[in-house]
């Protein structure tokens, strides 16, 4: 199966810029999406997971810089747009929904103005048309009342329905690749899932291409076709879902799955993966997971392992190094 | 809202009788042969004080010449400004309308610069434009008014000779007392073009500027300030990088998305600056010697003109209460999640 990639990521470095220090926080990720998958991108605070997501759009905060690799939509790298063209992807391409919904709409603009300036900064259609379509896409969301609720500002709708906003906007121009970055972290379990549902059921609607950013395992296995596992700036794992999920390469992908708490499993303790994660930006010589892993030789803590293919899966471990192969 | 507005209007009368009342203290200081000799043209003539004294009650106690005042005030009558040598009614109805003028003047010159720079400020930090504006506004800050303005008056009077302080012109009084000139509005600069008197206009105008630059100088800087720090905060937050996400064009992101959130404190700070620059243009309006209402005050406590001191006073406290109220209004009207209750 010989399908272009619709999204080409390739030695993807972002650092930090912290009193003429560079702190190199994503240390060069690559990976390619090909169209209607769903790679979900898993990681602990500080793995870099959302600042690679920022990357993609060239969003970053100020102090951050990209410090070199490519990220190419259809052929084109978006790192070396101009901001005109890098205008005309966003949201209409590649759209982008965010952790915290309440915080992601402008608290003194309506939800329908909100919508109808991001069809309007993209087609050239009238407001009436524009305000129309709105209504669509909100009821598409799955939000009741569409007409009424328009005018209604961000403050007058739950976590929940602002997330359905924020949904109907990213899909207002039916993108390309949709990247959602931690969507339901900040909402209730409850509602956690239908907004997954809604996100999956829309996918494929759509057969949009999904980045789906989270630190949530059991999401991402919901979810996702592929999965690429994070762990100090630097891809750990990466393989299909179901393939990572039955049959962990990684040390750390394994006490990720094994720190899963199960309900119908009682256990005295919580099973966690003792130490901290690597502190962003001061990056060991060697594996990042090595002073935390129950497996590491010394060759670990001094040398990086790179990235071994194992069939359709990619592992950076030192443990999964081919045998006869000089390194 | 209309409740709101109500229950705080029926919290006018209290403030006024609060301020008024203090101020009627103090007054009480002063013997009641002070306080009668304004009003009498020779105090030389045997009795005359005396007589003064007793058709006002000079010596009656505090409460009831504080009542009988009240009962005054409340049919519309401030009593006699010796000062002004008019009514104290007709005085305020005769000088406020330059002092909004000029109030309004100012505060228009000061949100307009101080937004548009303030944000730009903001939206170029720590650029050439950012050091500038912070520079100019430090500058116009550390100034007190009465140099700025002696300073305006030095260079632009004096040395260059293009406005001119004092009084309006000669014509300009004849005509804005002429039997012809309709009064529409009390405000010169609007009644002049009603009237359809360029002259007046223009004079009326170029008596304005100095004062009106004066007093913008300082409130610039507060506002450029307020301005500046609330657009940084908003453009720090989440929704900023979503509108950018979305794909909207920079200007948008800055002034529809930032720039409507970061306004929100500056209506604050402005409404607090128009009113006490009602009340309060003293320092100016003595420098320029502006025939507004803040001359009027300072005369009046110069020359321990009671009724004036008391007609003044109040004036403010209800343009306090009222103005207050108003930006509560306005905020209704930036941010839908303000609601008055």
């Amino acid at each position: 199966m010989s399908v272009s990639p619709i999204l080409e990521v390739r030695n993807l470095q972002i650092s930090f810029v912290e009193q003429n220090r560079n702190r190199l926080v994503l240390r060069g990720l690559s990976y390619s999406l090909e169209k209607g998958r769903v790679l979900a991108v898993v990681g602990e605070s500080g793995s870099g997971k959302t600042v690679h997501a920022l990357g993609l759009l060239s969003l970053l905060p100020a102090a951050a810089r990209i410090s070199g690799g490519e990220v190419r939509y259809k052929g084109q790298n978006l790192l070396a747009c101009s901001a005109e063209q890098l205008r005309q992807i966003r949201g209409a391409k590649i759209a982008m929904i965010f952790q915290d919904p309440s915080a992601s709409l402008n608290p003194v603009l309506t939800v329908g103005q909100q919508l109808i300036e991001t069809l309007r900064a993209h087609e050239s259609i009238s407001k009436e048309e524009a305000a129309r379509k709105a209504i669509e896409l909100l009821d598409k969301v799955g939000i009741p009342n569409p007409e009424k609720r328009l005018d209604e500002y961000p403050f007058q709708f739950s976590g929940g329905m602002c997330q359905r906003v924020m949904i109907a906007m990213a899909l207002a121009l039916k993108p390309d690749i949709l990247i959602a970055d931690e969507p339901t972290t900040a909402l209730d379990v409850t509602i956690q899932a239908q907004i997954l549902r809604l996100m999956k059921d829309l996918q494929q609607e759509y057969g949009m291409a999904v980045i789906f950013i989270t630190h949530n395992l059991a999401l991402a296995a919901a979810i996702a076709d592929d999965v690429l596992v994070l762990y100090g700036g630097l891809c750990m794992e990466q393989a299909p879902a179901e393939k990572l999920f039955t049959h962990p390469l990684h040390p750390y992908t394994q006490g990720l799955l094994g720190s899963l708490v199960s309900v119908s499993r009682k256990t005295e303790h919580l099973p966690a993966i003792p130490g901290n994660p690597p502190i962003a930006g001061e990056p060991l010589p060697g594996c990042p997971f090595a002073p935390r892993c129950s497996q590491a030789t010394e060759k670990c803590s001094q040398k990086l392992p790179p990235l071994f293919a194992k069939g359709s899966c990619y592992v950076r471990c030192w443990l999964e190094e081919p045998h006869g192969s000089t390194h | 809202m209309l409740r709101y507005i109500i229950r705080r209007l029926l919290l006018l009368p209290l403030v006024m009788v609060g301020v008024t009342f203090l101020l009627f203290l103090l007054t009480q200081r002063l013997s009641p042969e002070m306080r009668a000799s304004l009003y009498v043209r020779d105090a030389r003539q045997m009795g005359a004080l005396e007589e003064v004294i007793s058709q006002y009650g000079l010596r009656d106690p505090v409460l009831k010449q504080y009542g009988r005042w009240m009962k005054n005030v409340i049919k519309g009558d401030l009593g006699y400004s010796p000062s002004a040598n008019m009514p104290v009614a007709k005085a305020i109805k005769e000088y406020l309308p330059a002092t909004i003028q000029l109030a309004v003047v100012t505060m228009l010159l000061v949100v307009f610069f101080g937004v548009w720079f303030g944000a730009s400020s903001a939206v170029h930090k720590d650029k050439w434009q950012d050091t500038l504006v912070r520079l100019v506004s430090v500058g116009g800050f550390s100034l007190p008014i009465f140099v700025l303005g002696l300073l305006l008056l030095m260079v632009f009077y004096g040395k260059l000779g293009w406005f001119s302080p004092g009084g309006y012109s000669f014509q300009t009084d004849l005509i804005i007392h002429g039997v012809s000139f309709k009064t529409y509005t009390g405000f010169l600069l609007i009644d002049s073009l009603l009237n359809g008197q360029f002259r007046v206009f223009v004079d009326v105008l170029s008596h304005l500027v100095l004062p009106a630059v004066t007093l913008c100088i300082g409130s610039f800087a507060l506002m450029v300030r307020v301005m500046r720090s609330s657009m940084l905060e908003e453009l720090n937050k989440e929704y900023v990088r979503s509108a950018r996400a979305k794909g909207l064009y920079e200007r948008q992101v800055i002034y529809k998305h930032a720039g409507k959130n970061a306004i929100i404190p500056v209506i604050t700070l402005a409404s607090i600056q128009f009113i006490r620059l009602l009340g309060g243009t003293v320092i100016v309006e003595t420098i320029f010697d502006y025939p507004g209402i803040g001359r009027f005050g300072v005369l009046a406590a110069q020359q321990l003109d009671i009724a004036g001191i008391l007609g003044f006073s109040l004036m403010v406290a209800v343009l306090f209460v009222v103005g207050n109220l108003l930006s509560d209004i306005l905020y209704t009207a930036v941010d839908p999640r303000i609601r008055l209750e």
